[in-house]
């Protein structure tokens, strides 16, 4: 990796491991890093426990998305959903368990796998993919078994799916309501969370706060440019996109505090609540370095590819 | 007959006895009558009293049993005792420091609140000379036995009672040569082996002292770390304090760096961390109060685990920022005991004001009220200033000597001001020294009426000014149109400022629309020539009569300058016969011409003759004025030295 490669690197996705001390980051090259928290944490951290512990190839094309299971890491890249084991990960064996390629219709071009969310109910995979469609794998018998077709490129809605008719029950345009709307970026969603009865939706139109039950637009957050990942904590809403900040939000909607970081601009946000001892919020985005919040008001340190 | 010798056991005895009578009565009259009835010399009676009383008191805090009242009742004895003169002003303050020094912290606290109360008994005269020294060494013997961080309200007290006891140039509480306390070490923990995190600390328990120091002194096992520590900017953090414990530090070059390097990401960590929790803060202060416990923390708390409170913390932040002031302060300023190596270099200086901004701009955006606490500190800082210039002088006094006002007067000028002799003359006339500076200055008396007189009128009239233009306007002068005077841009500027003072045809709204100059001349001057009557009598009689109107002109103009006939100058007869008339009495008038008491003696010794001494005087004055030795001078002078009849009768010659 030289100079120019970590130049132009982006971090797409992050993943925090089941034991929470170690973190799983994916970039444009395709690359997975392991970095151990637990060293970079200690008190006598130097530079290189802020290094990865292991790197390697795990796409061709960039990782968008890694998601964890119990003992497993998920990375989705090119039209390709691998599946490691976290226990060879730390041993820094990098055989993948198995990979995977859902059923695209078109031959001629493989569409990415944006993002992947996993349905512990019924222990299935479900696969969101460029070809516009959602993929649901079903992680017992190794098959697709459902794809949930609806959405057309970048139609700016939201589906509500019923996993069970696989049909899309709701669908709300939300550039179509005027105070989320902002026409200068456009109408595509980038980033999508919820939270029992709450949507946070953002990207071409402005953040907000949908009540599901009503499908209404209860708060929208006045943040500049497209938000790119944004997620609950405790009664706040953090919110990462164009912008070298971490927007920490109220429910009311108002932005309590930015909290300027490394990159300039952010892609993924991810906070470590699976152990106490290395609670941290990490952001990575375009550049090489990921940030580490253990106080969420000031960035500590960063991690770097 | 000798006097005899003073029995000291006996009068020490019989002091004893009333000093305690009294103290039972509460009154000092047998103190009194005690003193007043042994015999002996004064001094020595007094010595022997203060033996006395001090002896009771010894007694009775050997005995124990007495509480503070007791020890109080008796000093005011002492102090009822002095006042009476019965013994020397010093025993109150030994009294006190006896007590002081035999009693534990908690009695001397009352003690104290008696010392306090009676401040104004200590400034008064009797007292204060003597007692001064005392008192502030029993104050120093006080602090030194508290300790700072326990009993802070109690070093106040005694730190405020010294303020006020003595005068405000007092150099005896100074810190003369801005030394730090070098041994104000904040410990925290530097290797990740002192970290006393899941360490059992049974060992701490013995050591009181570590309250102080880094933990909170918890009473069971202290869990595994639970949070995630940022030991990084713990460290660096916690590394600042040296610096402000000794700044001369910051003289060197290396230590510098890493000052720099610390500060700079501890302030990006107040900066981006922005505290904006007013509701918090009002909760948190309602409580302090409702509680009424007033918490001091004179040291810091350093255990890691704080630090992300301490952070949330504004007072804890506006503690740090404060230092950073109060370092720069020093850093920049001008102290005499700085050594002269302790010199800031530019790119230091630079760091130092931009930090400075950056500084109070966090300290504003600290809740609550951070703007007022901010302006609060920089006008302190600033009346710092005055207290250091104050030392670098060596600490004057600040009483203003009452200035003596002998001051011997200015002898009287020998040579008169100007202003006592110009413009005093007849005629309110003004001697330059030169004739004709004078003649000049004394063409007319006030200069600004002068401006205004007629002759100074340059503004030539419509008529005189349009006349050149009105003829040639005339067709059948058939003057042409390219040697008009109106074409000329000077003549035509000029007859616009002409217009715009004289004429109201300039200020009429007209409709017309003149494409030059030129031309709205002309409609100009063809309507003053239908105005101006004058200029319609035809050309011919014009030119004949011009020449005779303008030397009659000429001849008006010239005099002007010369408006009454009286002004003629003063004849040889005039002056014979006005020295005839005047007689002896020509001294009288000799002052109203202006003339030196030299000259008039000059015109004594040249003659006897009175008449002729008249003469001269006249004939000196003419000298004198020259052109201006005008009859109209000499009628004033005349008359303003009484001798109307006579200036009637030159009036009338």
């Amino acid at each position: 990796m030289g100079p120019v490669e970590l130049l132009h690197m982006s971090v797409f996705s992050q993943s925090f491991s089941p034991c929470g001390r170690f973190l799983a980051a994916g970039n444009n090259y395709g690359e997975i890093a392991v970095f151990s928290l637990s060293a970079a944490l200690s008190p006598d951290a130097t530079a290189l426990s802020q290094k990865p512990v292991l790197t390697f190839t795990a796409h061709e094309g960039p990782v968008f998305s890694l998601l964890s299971t119990d003992c497993h890491l998920l990375s989705a890249g090119n039209g390709e959903i691998s599946c490691w084991s976290w226990s060879d990960l730390t041993k820094k064996n990098v055989k993948p368990l198995w990979t995977k390629r859902p059923n695209f219709k078109s031959s001629l071009e493989i569409p990415e796998i944006n993002a992947m969310v996993l349905n512990t109910r019924d222990n299935s995979l479900v696969v969101g993919g460029g070809d516009n469609n959602i993929h649901i794998l079903d992680l017992e018998h190794g098959i697709f078994k459902a794809v949930l077709q609806g959405h057309t490129d970048y139609d700016g809605a939201v589906r509500m799916w019923d996993s069970r008719t696989g049909q899309s029950v709701h669908c709300v345009e939300i550039y179509k309501y005027e105070s989320c709307a902002r026409p200068q970026y456009g109408k595509w969603i980038s980033c999508l969370t919820t939270d029992s009865d709450w949507m946070l939706c953002g990207g071409g139109p402005s953040l907000s706060l949908w009540h599901l039950r009503s499908l209404s637009p209860t708060s929208i957050f006045p943040l500049t440019g497209c938000q790119r990942q944004t997620s609950f904590y405790q009664d706040m809403i953090l919110a990462v996109g164009e912008g070298p900040s971490v927007a920490h939000c109220l429910l009311g909607g108002e932005v309590k505090a930015q909290i300027p970081c490394t990159p300039q601009s952010l892609n993924t946000l991810q906070l470590n609540t699976n152990s106490a001892e290395h609670r941290m919020l990490t952001v990575g985005g375009s550049s090489n370095h990921i940030d580490v919040f253990t106080n969420l008001s000031y960035r500590a340190f960063s991690l770097s590819f | 007959m000798s006097p005899s010798l003073f029995n000291f056991v006996d009068a020490k005895d019989k002091f004893t006895a009333s000093a305690r009578n009294a103290l039972i009565g509460k009154t000092s009259k047998p103190l009194v009558n005690a003193f007043n009835q042994f015999p002996g010399h004064e001094a020595e009676k007094k010595t022997t009293f203060d033996q006395a009383l001090r002896g009771v008191l010894g007694d009775q805090i050997v005995e124990q049993k007495a509480n503070c009242d007791e020890y109080l009742s008796l000093i005011y004895l002492s102090i009822d005792a002095v006042t009476e003169g019965i013994c020397s002003a010093t025993t109150p303050f030994l009294l006190l420091g006896d007590v002081l020094d035999c009693l534990p912290l908690d009695q001397c606290d009352r003690i104290f609140s008696f010392v306090e109360k009676n401040v104004s008994t200590w400034k008064s005269n009797s007292f204060y000379t003597a007692g001064k020294n005392y008192l502030l060494r029993m104050c120093n013997d006080l602090l030194r036995r508290l300790s700072k961080s326990q009993n802070t309200v109690f070093c106040g007290r005694i730190q405020l009672f010294l303020a006020r006891l003595f005068p405000l140039s007092e150099k005896s509480g100074l810190n003369l040569q801005s030394q730090f306390n070098l041994e104000n070490i904040t410990v925290f923990n530097k290797n990740e082996q002192e970290s006393t995190l899941g360490l059992k600390h049974t060992e701490e328990k013995e050591d009181g002292m570590e309250v102080e120091e880094g933990e909170m002194g918890e009473d069971d096992a202290p869990a595994p770390c639970s949070i995630p520590i940022d030991y990084n900017l713990y460290r660096k953090f916690w590394t600042l304090q040296d610096y402000f414990r000794n700044p001369v530090q910051c003289y060197d070059k290396f230590s510098w760096m890493t000052f720099l390097k610390f500060s700079e990401e501890t302030l990006a960590v107040f900066k981006s961390f922005k505290l904006d929790d007013m509701q918090a803060s009002k909760r948190k202060l309602e409580e302090l109060r409702a509680s009424g416990e007033d918490v001091y923390f004179a040291k810091f708390l350093t255990n890691e685990k704080l630090m992300d409170l301490q952070l949330s913390d504004s007072n804890f932040r506006r503690h740090i920022l404060l230092q950073y002031l109060i370092l720069f302060q020093y850093l920049k300023g001008q102290v005499k005991f700085k050594s002269s190596s302790c010199v800031l270099h530019d790119d230091q200086s630079a760091w130092i004001e931009e930090t400075t901004k950056l500084v109070y701009q966090l300290l504003k955006e600290i809740p609550p009220d951070g703007d007022k606490f901010a302006t609060m500190v920089e006008h302190i800082l600033n009346t710092e200033e005055n207290w250091n210039g104050w030392k670098n002088e060596g600490c004057p006094s600040f009483v203003k000597e009452r200035t003596v006002d002998d001051k011997p007067k200015r002898p009287t000028r020998k040579r008169q001001a100007p202003e006592d002799f110009l413009g005093k003359g007849p005629d309110a006339k003004i001697f330059m020294g030169n004739d004709e500076l004078t003649r000049l200055w004394n063409l007319h008396h006030d200069n600004m009426d002068a401006c205004k007189s007629d002759s100074r009128e340059f503004m030539p009239s419509l008529d005189e000014f349009f006349t050149e233009a009105i003829e040639q306007a005339d067709p059948t002068n058939m003057v042409e149109d390219e040697y008009k005077v109106v074409r000329n841009p000077n003549y035509g500027w000029r007859a616009l400022r002409l217009l715009s003072r004289r004429s109201p045809h300039f200020f009429q709204p007209t409709n017309q629309k003149f494409k030059s100059l030129a031309d709205y001349l002309d409609s100009m001057v063809s309507k003053l020539a239908k105005e101006l009557p004058k200029d319609i009598p035809s050309e011919e009689i014009k030119t004949g009569e011009e020449d005779d109107d303008d030397n009659g002109d000429n001849l008006l103009k010239d005099s002007n300058d010369s408006p009454s006939i009286q002004s003629k100058m003063v004849t040889n007869q005039q002056m014979d016969d006005l020295a005839a008339k005047l007689g002896a009495e020509w001294k009288a008038l000799a002052s109203h011409l202006e003339m030196k008491a030299a000259e008039m003696r000059e015109i004594e010794t040249d003659s006897e003759d009175v008449d002729m001494q008249a003469k001269l005087l006249l004939v000196a004055w003419q000298d004198r004025e020259g052109a201006q030795a005008t009859v109209e001078s000499l009628v004033a002078a005349l008359n303003s030295a009484g001798f109307s009849q006579i200036a009637d009768c030159l009036n009338e010659a």
